[in-house]
Protein backbone atom coordinates (compact mmCIF):
# COMPACT_ATOMS: atom_id res chain seq x y z
CA UNK A 1 0.00 0.00 0.00
CA UNK A 2 1.50 2.97 -1.07
CA UNK A 3 1.64 6.25 1.82
CA UNK A 4 -1.15 7.99 0.10
CA UNK A 5 -3.48 5.12 0.58
CA UNK A 6 -2.52 4.40 4.56
CA UNK A 7 -3.15 8.13 5.08
CA UNK A 8 -6.19 7.88 3.49
CA UNK A 9 -7.33 4.87 5.55
CA UNK A 10 -6.28 2.45 2.68
CA UNK A 11 -8.72 4.09 0.17
CA UNK A 12 -6.41 4.33 -2.83
CA UNK A 13 -6.57 8.31 -3.82
CA UNK A 14 -7.70 8.86 -7.20
CA UNK A 15 -4.18 11.21 -7.37
CA UNK A 16 -1.66 11.26 -4.60
CA UNK A 17 1.38 13.69 -5.21
CA UNK A 18 4.26 12.22 -2.22
CA UNK A 19 6.78 14.63 -0.78
CA UNK A 20 6.94 15.50 -5.03
CA UNK A 21 9.73 17.99 -5.41
CA UNK A 22 11.23 19.30 -8.75
CA UNK A 23 14.40 21.09 -9.09
CA UNK A 24 15.29 22.92 -12.48
CA UNK A 25 19.17 23.76 -13.62
CA UNK A 26 18.82 27.32 -14.71
CA UNK A 27 21.25 29.44 -16.64
CA UNK A 28 24.81 28.87 -18.04
CA UNK A 29 25.68 28.46 -14.01
CA UNK A 30 22.90 26.24 -13.96
CA UNK A 31 21.70 27.71 -10.70
CA UNK A 32 19.10 24.82 -8.86
CA UNK A 33 15.49 26.61 -8.52
CA UNK A 34 13.09 24.52 -6.79
CA UNK A 35 9.52 24.85 -8.50
CA UNK A 36 7.88 22.41 -6.30
CA UNK A 37 9.49 21.67 -2.52
CA UNK A 38 7.92 18.00 -1.26
CA UNK A 39 4.39 18.46 -1.89
CA UNK A 40 1.82 15.67 -0.26
CA UNK A 41 -1.55 15.80 -1.54
CA UNK A 42 -4.36 13.33 -1.77
CA UNK A 43 -7.40 13.71 -4.20
CA UNK A 44 -10.64 11.63 -3.82
CA UNK A 45 -12.50 9.78 -5.05
CA UNK A 46 -15.56 12.17 -6.92
CA UNK A 47 -14.13 15.69 -5.50
CA UNK A 48 -13.30 18.78 -6.89
CA UNK A 49 -10.14 19.71 -5.86
CA UNK A 50 -9.03 23.74 -6.56
CA UNK A 51 -5.12 24.04 -6.51
CA UNK A 52 -5.09 27.47 -5.88
CA UNK A 53 -1.52 29.75 -6.17
CA UNK A 54 -0.09 32.81 -7.45
CA UNK A 55 1.82 32.65 -11.16
CA UNK A 56 4.38 30.94 -10.57
CA UNK A 57 3.98 28.99 -7.66
CA UNK A 58 4.36 25.55 -8.75
CA UNK A 59 1.15 24.63 -10.19
CA UNK A 60 1.63 23.89 -13.63
CA UNK A 61 4.84 21.82 -13.47
CA UNK A 62 3.03 19.71 -10.41
CA UNK A 63 0.66 18.58 -12.43
CA UNK A 64 2.94 18.29 -15.64
CA UNK A 65 4.60 15.68 -12.70
CA UNK A 66 1.16 14.05 -12.09
CA UNK A 67 0.31 13.66 -15.88
CA UNK A 68 3.68 12.31 -16.73
CA UNK A 69 5.07 15.07 -18.64
CA UNK A 70 8.13 16.50 -16.65
CA UNK A 71 10.18 13.69 -14.11
CA UNK A 72 10.17 14.75 -10.53
CA UNK A 73 13.90 14.95 -9.08
CA UNK A 74 12.34 13.23 -5.63
CA UNK A 75 9.00 12.05 -4.70
CA UNK A 76 6.12 10.82 -6.90
CA UNK A 77 2.75 11.37 -8.41
CA UNK A 78 0.53 8.69 -8.49
CA UNK A 79 -2.72 7.99 -10.63
CA UNK A 80 -4.91 5.22 -9.13
CA UNK A 81 -2.11 4.19 -7.17
CA UNK A 82 -0.12 3.58 -10.29
CA UNK A 83 2.65 5.43 -11.57
CA UNK A 84 1.86 7.72 -14.12
CA UNK A 85 5.09 6.33 -16.39
CA UNK A 86 2.56 3.42 -16.99
CA UNK A 87 0.61 4.03 -20.85
CA UNK A 88 -2.42 2.15 -19.34
CA UNK A 89 -3.02 4.12 -16.46
CA UNK A 90 -3.46 7.31 -18.46
CA UNK A 91 -6.58 5.86 -20.38
CA UNK A 92 -8.30 6.97 -16.73
CA UNK A 93 -7.23 10.13 -16.61
CA UNK A 94 -8.31 13.52 -19.05
CA UNK A 95 -5.89 16.41 -19.24
CA UNK A 96 -6.36 20.15 -20.12
CA UNK A 97 -2.57 21.97 -20.02
CA UNK A 98 -2.43 25.88 -19.52
CA UNK A 99 -3.08 27.83 -22.78
CA UNK A 100 -3.53 25.07 -24.87
CA UNK A 101 -1.74 24.01 -28.25
CA UNK A 102 -3.25 22.07 -30.90
CA UNK A 103 -2.82 20.82 -34.69
CA UNK A 104 -3.63 23.99 -36.15
CA UNK A 105 -3.78 22.11 -39.51
CA UNK A 106 -6.40 20.32 -38.99
CA UNK A 107 -10.44 20.42 -38.24
CA UNK A 108 -12.48 20.39 -34.99
CA UNK A 109 -13.71 17.08 -35.90
CA UNK A 110 -10.19 15.88 -37.07
CA UNK A 111 -8.09 16.51 -34.29
CA UNK A 112 -10.78 14.78 -31.62
CA UNK A 113 -10.45 11.68 -34.02
CA UNK A 114 -6.88 11.97 -34.23
CA UNK A 115 -6.56 11.65 -30.15
CA UNK A 116 -9.40 9.23 -29.87
CA UNK A 117 -6.83 7.31 -31.74
CA UNK A 118 -4.48 7.25 -29.44
CA UNK A 119 -6.66 6.12 -27.32
CA UNK A 120 -7.44 2.81 -29.49
CA UNK A 121 -11.18 3.89 -29.70
CA UNK A 122 -12.99 1.87 -33.27
CA UNK A 123 -13.77 4.13 -35.85
CA UNK A 124 -17.09 3.88 -35.42
CA UNK A 125 -17.26 4.56 -31.69
CA UNK A 126 -14.29 7.50 -32.48
CA UNK A 127 -17.15 9.05 -34.97
CA UNK A 128 -20.09 8.91 -32.67
CA UNK A 129 -17.82 10.60 -29.70
CA UNK A 130 -16.79 13.16 -31.39
CA UNK A 131 -19.83 13.81 -32.70
CA UNK A 132 -21.16 14.05 -28.72
CA UNK A 133 -18.67 15.79 -27.58
CA UNK A 134 -18.41 18.85 -30.23
CA UNK A 135 -22.38 19.39 -29.10
CA UNK A 136 -21.56 19.50 -25.76
CA UNK A 137 -19.07 21.90 -26.25
CA UNK A 138 -20.99 24.14 -28.58
CA UNK A 139 -18.79 23.59 -31.81
CA UNK A 140 -20.73 21.48 -33.89
CA UNK A 141 -20.98 24.57 -36.22
CA UNK A 142 -16.85 24.38 -36.53
CA UNK A 143 -16.04 20.85 -36.76
CA UNK A 144 -15.18 21.47 -40.53
CA UNK A 145 -13.19 24.73 -39.28
CA UNK A 146 -9.31 24.45 -39.29
CA UNK A 147 -7.95 25.23 -35.64
CA UNK A 148 -5.96 28.15 -37.27
CA UNK A 149 -9.81 29.65 -37.38
CA UNK A 150 -10.68 29.39 -34.01
CA UNK A 151 -10.56 31.94 -31.56
CA UNK A 152 -9.45 31.38 -27.97
CA UNK A 153 -12.70 30.33 -26.46
CA UNK A 154 -13.07 27.75 -29.11
CA UNK A 155 -9.47 26.30 -28.54
CA UNK A 156 -10.25 26.31 -24.66
CA UNK A 157 -13.45 24.29 -25.61
CA UNK A 158 -11.70 21.98 -27.77
CA UNK A 159 -9.20 21.30 -25.66
CA UNK A 160 -12.34 20.84 -22.48
CA UNK A 161 -13.26 18.02 -25.37
CA UNK A 162 -10.21 16.31 -25.70
CA UNK A 163 -9.85 15.97 -22.25
CA UNK A 164 -12.95 13.88 -21.50
CA UNK A 165 -12.87 12.26 -24.93
CA UNK A 166 -12.33 8.85 -23.19
CA UNK A 167 -14.85 9.21 -20.96
CA UNK A 168 -11.78 9.55 -17.80
CA UNK A 169 -12.24 9.13 -13.99
CA UNK A 170 -10.13 11.90 -13.31
CA UNK A 171 -9.84 15.33 -15.32
CA UNK A 172 -6.99 17.53 -14.99
CA UNK A 173 -7.64 20.93 -16.13
CA UNK A 174 -4.80 23.61 -15.90
CA UNK A 175 -6.35 26.76 -15.38
CA UNK A 176 -9.27 25.94 -17.53
CA UNK A 177 -11.01 29.56 -17.49
CA UNK A 178 -8.42 31.39 -18.04
CA UNK A 179 -8.93 33.83 -21.36
CA UNK A 180 -12.51 33.05 -21.47
CA UNK A 181 -15.19 35.18 -20.83
CA UNK A 182 -17.72 35.28 -17.86
CA UNK A 183 -20.30 33.36 -20.30
CA UNK A 184 -17.30 31.00 -21.22
CA UNK A 185 -16.25 30.52 -17.91
CA UNK A 186 -20.21 29.53 -16.28
CA UNK A 187 -19.69 27.06 -19.31
CA UNK A 188 -16.40 25.47 -18.19
CA UNK A 189 -18.46 25.63 -14.17
CA UNK A 190 -21.11 23.82 -15.63
CA UNK A 191 -18.98 21.03 -17.46
CA UNK A 192 -17.13 20.64 -14.71
CA UNK A 193 -20.17 20.40 -11.81
CA UNK A 194 -21.13 18.14 -14.37
CA UNK A 195 -18.59 15.69 -14.07
CA UNK A 196 -18.85 15.77 -10.80
CA UNK A 197 -22.53 14.48 -11.22
CA UNK A 198 -21.27 11.57 -13.01
CA UNK A 199 -18.76 10.68 -10.26
CA UNK A 200 -15.70 11.68 -11.93
CA UNK A 201 -13.02 13.86 -9.64
CA UNK A 202 -11.54 16.59 -10.52
CA UNK A 203 -8.56 18.63 -10.10
CA UNK A 204 -8.01 21.71 -11.51
CA UNK A 205 -5.60 25.09 -11.22
CA UNK A 206 -6.75 28.58 -11.49
CA UNK A 207 -5.63 32.17 -10.07
CA UNK A 208 -9.63 33.44 -10.65
CA UNK A 209 -10.61 32.75 -6.91
CA UNK A 210 -14.68 33.14 -7.76
CA UNK A 211 -14.26 29.87 -9.69
CA UNK A 212 -12.38 27.99 -7.09
CA UNK A 213 -14.84 28.92 -4.31
CA UNK A 214 -18.16 28.56 -6.13
CA UNK A 215 -17.54 24.76 -7.25
CA UNK A 216 -14.29 23.10 -5.51
CA UNK A 217 -14.93 20.73 -2.33
CA UNK A 218 -11.39 21.04 -1.25
CA UNK A 219 -8.94 23.27 -1.99
CA UNK A 220 -4.78 23.23 -1.65
CA UNK A 221 -3.08 26.76 -1.59
CA UNK A 222 0.69 26.79 -3.23
CA UNK A 223 2.95 29.08 -2.38
CA UNK A 224 6.46 29.13 -3.85
CA UNK A 225 6.33 25.66 -4.38
CA UNK A 226 4.83 24.74 -0.88
CA UNK A 227 1.68 23.67 0.00
CA UNK A 228 0.76 26.35 2.40
CA UNK A 229 -3.02 25.31 3.17
CA UNK A 230 -5.34 22.55 2.34
CA UNK A 231 -8.99 21.64 3.11
CA UNK A 232 -12.52 21.93 2.63
CA UNK A 233 -13.22 25.28 2.14
CA UNK A 234 -15.86 25.21 5.30
CA UNK A 235 -12.64 24.41 7.19
CA UNK A 236 -9.99 26.90 5.97
CA UNK A 237 -12.38 30.08 5.32
CA UNK A 238 -13.94 29.43 9.44
CA UNK A 239 -10.63 29.94 10.97
CA UNK A 240 -10.95 33.16 11.50
CA UNK A 241 -15.07 33.55 12.47
CA UNK A 242 -15.90 35.26 15.43
CA UNK A 243 -16.84 38.59 14.17
CA UNK A 244 -20.66 39.69 13.14
CA UNK A 245 -21.12 42.13 9.93
CA UNK A 246 -23.53 44.45 10.99
CA UNK A 247 -25.03 47.07 8.20
CA UNK A 248 -27.60 50.01 9.76
CA UNK A 249 -29.11 53.42 8.02
CA UNK A 250 -30.80 56.05 9.64
CA UNK A 251 -28.01 56.49 12.51
CA UNK A 252 -27.76 59.85 13.61
CA UNK A 253 -24.82 61.64 14.50
CA UNK A 254 -25.17 61.67 18.17
CA UNK A 255 -25.61 57.97 17.97
CA UNK A 256 -22.72 57.40 16.26
CA UNK A 257 -20.35 59.39 18.11
CA UNK A 258 -21.60 57.62 21.61
CA UNK A 259 -20.87 54.39 19.69
CA UNK A 260 -17.43 55.16 18.55
CA UNK A 261 -16.78 56.09 22.43
CA UNK A 262 -17.86 52.50 23.44
CA UNK A 263 -15.50 51.51 20.80
CA UNK A 264 -17.73 50.51 18.27
CA UNK A 265 -16.51 52.91 15.16
CA UNK A 266 -18.77 52.46 12.53
CA UNK A 267 -17.62 53.02 8.64
CA UNK A 268 -19.46 54.47 6.06
CA UNK A 269 -20.77 51.88 3.49
CA UNK A 270 -23.35 53.09 0.41
CA UNK A 271 -26.11 54.64 1.98
CA UNK A 272 -25.60 53.40 5.61
CA UNK A 273 -22.71 52.49 7.98
CA UNK A 274 -21.19 49.24 8.73
CA UNK A 275 -19.66 47.55 11.85
CA UNK A 276 -17.37 44.64 12.37
CA UNK A 277 -18.03 43.43 16.05
CA UNK A 278 -17.31 40.18 18.08
CA UNK A 279 -19.95 38.08 18.78
CA UNK A 280 -19.97 38.62 22.54
CA UNK A 281 -20.52 42.71 21.82
CA UNK A 282 -23.19 42.41 19.06
CA UNK A 283 -26.26 42.33 21.29
CA UNK A 284 -24.56 45.92 22.99
CA UNK A 285 -24.56 46.99 19.22
CA UNK A 286 -27.81 46.08 17.87
CA UNK A 287 -29.50 47.36 21.30
CA UNK A 288 -27.94 50.76 20.66
CA UNK A 289 -28.76 50.99 17.22
CA UNK A 290 -32.15 50.34 17.87
CA UNK A 291 -32.93 52.15 20.72
CA UNK A 292 -30.87 55.08 18.75
CA UNK A 293 -33.79 55.12 15.78
CA UNK A 294 -31.62 53.67 13.24
CA UNK A 295 -32.52 50.55 10.95
CA UNK A 296 -30.81 47.22 10.81
CA UNK A 297 -30.40 45.99 7.23
CA UNK A 298 -27.98 43.22 7.37
CA UNK A 299 -26.37 40.81 10.22
CA UNK A 300 -24.42 37.90 9.14
CA UNK A 301 -21.27 36.27 10.93
CA UNK A 302 -17.88 37.26 8.95
CA UNK A 303 -16.38 34.60 7.15
CA UNK A 304 -13.13 34.88 5.65
CA UNK A 305 -13.28 34.98 1.86
CA UNK A 306 -11.14 32.42 0.11
CA UNK A 307 -9.02 35.70 -1.22
CA UNK A 308 -8.55 37.80 1.97
CA UNK A 309 -6.73 33.39 2.99
CA UNK A 310 -5.25 33.76 -0.23
CA UNK A 311 -3.77 37.42 0.38
CA UNK A 312 -2.72 36.29 3.86
CA UNK A 313 -1.12 33.28 2.14
CA UNK A 314 0.97 34.64 -0.20
CA UNK A 315 1.45 38.17 1.29
CA UNK A 316 3.39 36.36 4.75
CA UNK A 317 5.89 34.57 2.14
CA UNK A 318 6.01 37.55 -0.22
CA UNK A 319 7.24 39.47 3.30
CA UNK A 320 9.55 36.83 3.84
CA UNK B 1 -7.13 -5.82 -19.91
CA UNK B 2 -5.00 -2.53 -20.32
CA UNK B 3 -1.48 -3.70 -21.55
CA UNK B 4 1.44 -1.10 -21.91
CA UNK B 5 2.58 -3.27 -24.37
CA UNK B 6 3.88 -1.16 -28.28
CA UNK B 7 0.64 -0.53 -29.96
CA UNK B 8 0.96 -0.09 -33.57
CA UNK B 9 -2.78 1.80 -34.47
CA UNK B 10 -0.65 4.37 -32.22
CA UNK B 11 2.36 4.61 -34.17
CA UNK B 12 0.16 4.82 -37.30
CA UNK B 13 -2.09 7.54 -35.83
CA UNK B 14 0.90 10.14 -35.18
CA UNK B 15 2.42 8.29 -39.01
CA UNK B 16 -0.73 9.50 -40.76
CA UNK B 17 -0.99 13.10 -39.00
CA UNK B 18 2.71 13.71 -39.78
CA UNK B 19 1.93 12.96 -43.13
CA UNK B 20 -1.03 15.02 -43.40
CA UNK B 21 0.98 17.81 -41.81
CA UNK B 22 2.79 17.76 -44.43
CA UNK B 23 0.44 17.59 -47.27
CA UNK B 24 -1.35 20.76 -46.07
CA UNK B 25 1.98 22.61 -45.45
CA UNK B 26 2.11 25.06 -48.20
CA UNK B 27 6.38 25.61 -47.65
CA UNK B 28 6.56 21.36 -48.13
CA UNK B 29 4.27 21.62 -51.51
CA UNK B 30 6.43 24.73 -52.23
CA UNK B 31 9.66 22.91 -52.09
CA UNK B 32 7.95 19.62 -54.30
CA UNK B 33 6.83 22.16 -56.79
CA UNK B 34 10.44 23.88 -56.94
CA UNK B 35 12.04 20.26 -57.17
CA UNK B 36 9.58 19.37 -60.42
CA UNK B 37 10.63 22.03 -62.14
CA UNK B 38 14.27 21.71 -61.57
CA UNK B 39 13.94 18.16 -62.89
CA UNK B 40 11.88 19.48 -65.85
CA UNK B 41 14.60 22.03 -66.45
CA UNK B 42 17.28 19.11 -67.43
CA UNK B 43 14.76 19.10 -70.67
CA UNK B 44 17.19 22.22 -71.52
CA UNK B 45 20.00 20.84 -69.99
CA UNK B 46 20.27 18.00 -72.30
CA UNK B 47 19.48 19.86 -75.44
CA UNK B 48 23.04 21.26 -74.86
CA UNK B 49 24.27 17.62 -74.40
CA UNK B 50 26.41 15.64 -77.45
CA UNK B 51 23.92 14.26 -79.69
CA UNK B 52 23.22 11.26 -78.35
CA UNK B 53 23.99 11.93 -74.87
CA UNK B 54 20.52 13.39 -74.31
CA UNK B 55 18.79 10.86 -71.97
CA UNK B 56 21.62 9.89 -70.37
CA UNK B 57 22.24 13.35 -68.66
CA UNK B 58 18.47 13.36 -67.88
CA UNK B 59 18.83 10.28 -66.09
CA UNK B 60 22.69 11.57 -64.22
CA UNK B 61 20.51 14.25 -63.48
CA UNK B 62 17.45 13.27 -61.44
CA UNK B 63 19.63 10.86 -59.34
CA UNK B 64 20.81 13.83 -58.65
CA UNK B 65 18.06 16.61 -58.16
CA UNK B 66 16.01 13.33 -56.39
CA UNK B 67 18.37 12.20 -53.68
CA UNK B 68 19.14 16.21 -53.11
CA UNK B 69 15.82 17.60 -52.72
CA UNK B 70 14.48 14.04 -50.89
CA UNK B 71 18.10 14.58 -48.47
CA UNK B 72 16.64 18.16 -47.90
CA UNK B 73 13.31 17.42 -47.03
CA UNK B 74 14.78 14.52 -44.71
CA UNK B 75 17.72 17.37 -42.82
CA UNK B 76 14.23 20.01 -42.72
CA UNK B 77 11.61 18.29 -42.00
CA UNK B 78 13.10 16.07 -39.41
CA UNK B 79 14.58 18.61 -37.81
CA UNK B 80 11.50 20.50 -37.39
CA UNK B 81 8.51 17.89 -36.44
CA UNK B 82 10.02 17.33 -32.96
CA UNK B 83 11.07 20.59 -32.47
CA UNK B 84 7.18 21.77 -33.09
CA UNK B 85 6.05 19.27 -31.12
CA UNK B 86 7.48 21.35 -28.24
CA UNK B 87 7.68 24.89 -29.01
CA UNK B 88 4.05 24.58 -29.95
CA UNK B 89 3.51 22.65 -26.81
CA UNK B 90 1.61 20.51 -29.04
CA UNK B 91 3.13 17.44 -27.02
CA UNK B 92 1.54 18.02 -23.97
CA UNK B 93 -1.93 16.65 -25.19
CA UNK B 94 -0.23 14.04 -26.66
CA UNK B 95 2.30 12.30 -24.24
CA UNK B 96 -0.57 12.69 -21.64
CA UNK B 97 -2.50 10.17 -23.55
CA UNK B 98 -1.92 6.61 -23.12
CA UNK B 99 0.70 6.14 -25.58
CA UNK B 100 4.59 5.56 -25.04
CA UNK B 101 7.14 8.21 -25.64
CA UNK B 102 8.90 6.02 -28.12
CA UNK B 103 5.73 4.55 -29.93
CA UNK B 104 5.57 9.12 -30.41
CA UNK B 105 8.88 9.14 -31.95
CA UNK B 106 8.81 5.92 -34.37
CA UNK B 107 5.47 7.30 -35.73
CA UNK B 108 6.68 10.34 -36.48
CA UNK B 109 9.96 8.68 -38.48
CA UNK B 110 7.49 6.56 -39.81
CA UNK B 111 5.07 9.65 -40.93
CA UNK B 112 7.99 11.37 -42.42
CA UNK B 113 9.51 8.62 -44.36
CA UNK B 114 5.89 8.23 -46.02
CA UNK B 115 6.23 11.93 -46.89
CA UNK B 116 10.04 11.37 -48.45
CA UNK B 117 8.63 7.98 -50.22
CA UNK B 118 5.99 10.37 -51.65
CA UNK B 119 8.13 12.80 -52.79
CA UNK B 120 10.66 10.25 -54.20
CA UNK B 121 7.91 8.93 -56.06
CA UNK B 122 6.29 11.68 -57.24
CA UNK B 123 10.01 13.26 -58.65
CA UNK B 124 10.77 9.59 -60.32
CA UNK B 125 7.78 9.98 -62.45
CA UNK B 126 8.54 12.98 -63.88
CA UNK B 127 12.16 12.08 -64.22
CA UNK B 128 10.86 9.11 -66.02
CA UNK B 129 8.38 10.63 -68.83
CA UNK B 130 11.50 13.14 -68.99
CA UNK B 131 13.50 10.44 -69.97
CA UNK B 132 11.01 8.96 -72.29
CA UNK B 133 10.94 12.06 -73.70
CA UNK B 134 14.45 12.47 -74.61
CA UNK B 135 14.05 9.07 -76.37
CA UNK B 136 15.77 7.11 -73.45
CA UNK B 137 15.22 3.55 -71.91
CA UNK B 138 13.44 2.78 -68.72
CA UNK B 139 13.83 -0.24 -66.80
CA UNK B 140 13.38 -1.68 -63.78
CA UNK B 141 16.99 -0.87 -62.51
CA UNK B 142 15.71 2.67 -62.66
CA UNK B 143 13.35 1.86 -59.80
CA UNK B 144 16.05 0.17 -58.15
CA UNK B 145 17.90 2.74 -58.04
CA UNK B 146 15.70 5.27 -57.01
CA UNK B 147 14.23 2.71 -54.25
CA UNK B 148 18.10 3.06 -52.70
CA UNK B 149 17.61 6.56 -53.21
CA UNK B 150 14.99 6.10 -50.53
CA UNK B 151 17.04 4.18 -48.53
CA UNK B 152 19.53 6.74 -48.09
CA UNK B 153 17.29 9.39 -47.30
CA UNK B 154 15.38 7.19 -44.47
CA UNK B 155 19.13 6.95 -43.22
CA UNK B 156 19.00 10.84 -43.10
CA UNK B 157 15.80 11.04 -40.85
CA UNK B 158 16.84 9.08 -38.67
CA UNK B 159 19.82 10.80 -38.11
CA UNK B 160 17.39 13.91 -37.94
CA UNK B 161 15.39 12.69 -35.33
CA UNK B 162 18.36 11.71 -33.44
CA UNK B 163 19.67 15.28 -33.30
CA UNK B 164 16.25 16.76 -32.97
CA UNK B 165 15.49 14.33 -30.25
CA UNK B 166 18.19 16.15 -27.93
CA UNK B 167 18.65 19.77 -29.77
CA UNK B 168 17.48 22.39 -31.31
CA UNK B 169 16.48 22.35 -35.36
CA UNK B 170 19.86 24.54 -35.72
CA UNK B 171 22.15 22.41 -34.72
CA UNK B 172 20.34 19.00 -35.58
CA UNK B 173 20.17 20.86 -39.36
CA UNK B 174 23.88 21.21 -39.45
CA UNK B 175 24.67 17.75 -37.77
CA UNK B 176 22.35 16.01 -40.08
CA UNK B 177 23.57 18.09 -43.33
CA UNK B 178 27.35 17.22 -41.60
CA UNK B 179 26.01 13.30 -41.57
CA UNK B 180 24.83 13.84 -45.09
CA UNK B 181 27.91 15.36 -46.48
CA UNK B 182 30.04 13.16 -44.53
CA UNK B 183 28.51 10.37 -45.68
CA UNK B 184 28.73 11.06 -49.29
CA UNK B 185 32.77 11.59 -48.67
CA UNK B 186 33.13 8.36 -46.50
CA UNK B 187 34.34 6.30 -49.55
CA UNK B 188 36.80 8.70 -50.72
CA UNK B 189 37.93 8.99 -47.17
CA UNK B 190 38.59 4.84 -47.16
CA UNK B 191 40.49 5.18 -50.37
CA UNK B 192 42.74 7.26 -49.18
CA UNK B 193 43.04 5.12 -45.92
CA UNK B 194 44.07 2.07 -48.69
CA UNK B 195 46.23 4.42 -50.73
CA UNK B 196 50.18 3.49 -50.36
CA UNK B 197 50.90 7.11 -49.33
CA UNK B 198 49.20 10.27 -48.52
CA UNK B 199 47.76 12.24 -45.57
CA UNK B 200 45.55 9.91 -43.86
CA UNK B 201 48.52 6.97 -44.54
CA UNK B 202 51.41 9.13 -42.76
CA UNK B 203 50.08 11.18 -40.03
CA UNK B 204 49.27 8.93 -37.68
CA UNK B 205 46.24 11.41 -36.28
CA UNK B 206 44.63 12.01 -39.63
CA UNK B 207 44.60 8.35 -39.82
CA UNK B 208 42.76 7.94 -36.86
CA UNK B 209 40.87 10.45 -37.39
CA UNK B 210 39.85 8.98 -41.02
CA UNK B 211 39.43 5.38 -39.73
CA UNK B 212 37.06 6.94 -36.99
CA UNK B 213 34.97 8.95 -39.54
CA UNK B 214 35.02 5.10 -41.74
CA UNK B 215 33.87 3.59 -38.43
CA UNK B 216 31.40 6.30 -37.17
CA UNK B 217 29.65 7.37 -40.34
CA UNK B 218 27.55 5.77 -42.77
CA UNK B 219 28.76 5.07 -46.04
CA UNK B 220 26.39 6.90 -48.36
CA UNK B 221 28.17 5.86 -51.89
CA UNK B 222 26.78 2.77 -50.88
CA UNK B 223 23.35 4.10 -52.08
CA UNK B 224 24.28 5.46 -55.32
CA UNK B 225 24.16 3.23 -58.50
CA UNK B 226 23.74 5.73 -61.11
CA UNK B 227 26.76 5.32 -63.05
CA UNK B 228 25.71 1.41 -63.18
CA UNK B 229 22.08 2.63 -64.07
CA UNK B 230 24.06 4.88 -66.73
CA UNK B 231 26.11 2.18 -67.99
CA UNK B 232 22.98 -0.41 -68.11
CA UNK B 233 24.69 -2.86 -65.72
CA UNK B 234 21.84 -4.82 -63.82
CA UNK B 235 21.94 -3.68 -60.05
CA UNK B 236 21.61 -6.89 -58.39
CA UNK B 237 19.17 -8.17 -55.36
CA UNK B 238 21.29 -9.56 -53.24
CA UNK B 239 23.18 -5.98 -53.53
CA UNK B 240 19.62 -4.39 -52.80
CA UNK B 241 19.60 -6.54 -50.20
CA UNK B 242 22.58 -5.83 -48.68
CA UNK B 243 22.11 -1.55 -49.13
CA UNK B 244 18.54 -2.47 -47.20
CA UNK B 245 20.19 -4.82 -44.42
CA UNK B 246 22.74 -1.57 -44.15
CA UNK B 247 20.84 1.48 -44.51
CA UNK B 248 17.93 -0.07 -41.48
CA UNK B 249 21.11 -0.91 -38.91
CA UNK B 250 21.88 2.54 -39.53
CA UNK B 251 18.56 4.10 -38.83
CA UNK B 252 17.93 1.69 -35.98
CA UNK B 253 21.44 2.59 -34.09
CA UNK B 254 20.02 6.39 -34.93
CA UNK B 255 16.62 6.14 -34.05
CA UNK B 256 17.46 3.70 -30.66
CA UNK B 257 19.41 6.77 -29.40
CA UNK B 258 16.75 9.13 -30.70
CA UNK B 259 14.28 6.93 -28.49
CA UNK B 260 16.77 7.20 -25.33
CA UNK B 261 17.01 11.11 -25.49
CA UNK B 262 13.39 11.59 -26.23
CA UNK B 263 12.37 9.26 -23.09
CA UNK B 264 14.37 11.66 -20.74
CA UNK B 265 13.24 14.98 -21.79
CA UNK B 266 11.14 17.00 -19.16
CA UNK B 267 8.07 19.09 -21.03
CA UNK B 268 8.52 22.48 -19.15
Amino acid sequence: MSEAAAASGGITPVLAFEKLTKEFKLGLRLTRVQAVRSVDLQVHQGEIFGFLGPNGAGKTTSMKMAMGLIRPTSGRALLFGESVERPAIRRRIGYLPEQPYFYDYLTGAEILDFYGQLYGMPKKARQQRVDALLTLVGLDHARDRTLRRFSKGMLQRIGIAQAILNDPDLVVLDEPMSGLDPMGRKEVRDIILQLKQQGKTVFFSSHILHDIETICDRVAIIVRGRVERMGSLGDLLTANSGSVEVVGTDASAELLARLQTDGLGAEVAGHGHRWVVEEARLETLLRALMDGGARITHVEPMRESLEDLFVREAGAHHAD
Amino acid sequence: MQTDALHLGRVMAVARNTFREAVRNRAFLGLLLFSVAFILSSILLSALAVVGEGARVVVDFGFFAVGLFSAATAIVMGALLVYKELERKTIYTIVSKPIHRYEFILGKYLGLMAILCAQVIALSVIWVLVILMRDGDVSLEHAKGMALVLMEVGVVAAAAMMFSAASNPMLTGLFTLGVFIVGRLVYLIENMLQAPKGLFVDNTFARAFGETVVAVFPDLSVFDVSQQVLLGVAVAPGYLLHAFSYAFAYALIFMVVALFAFERRDFT
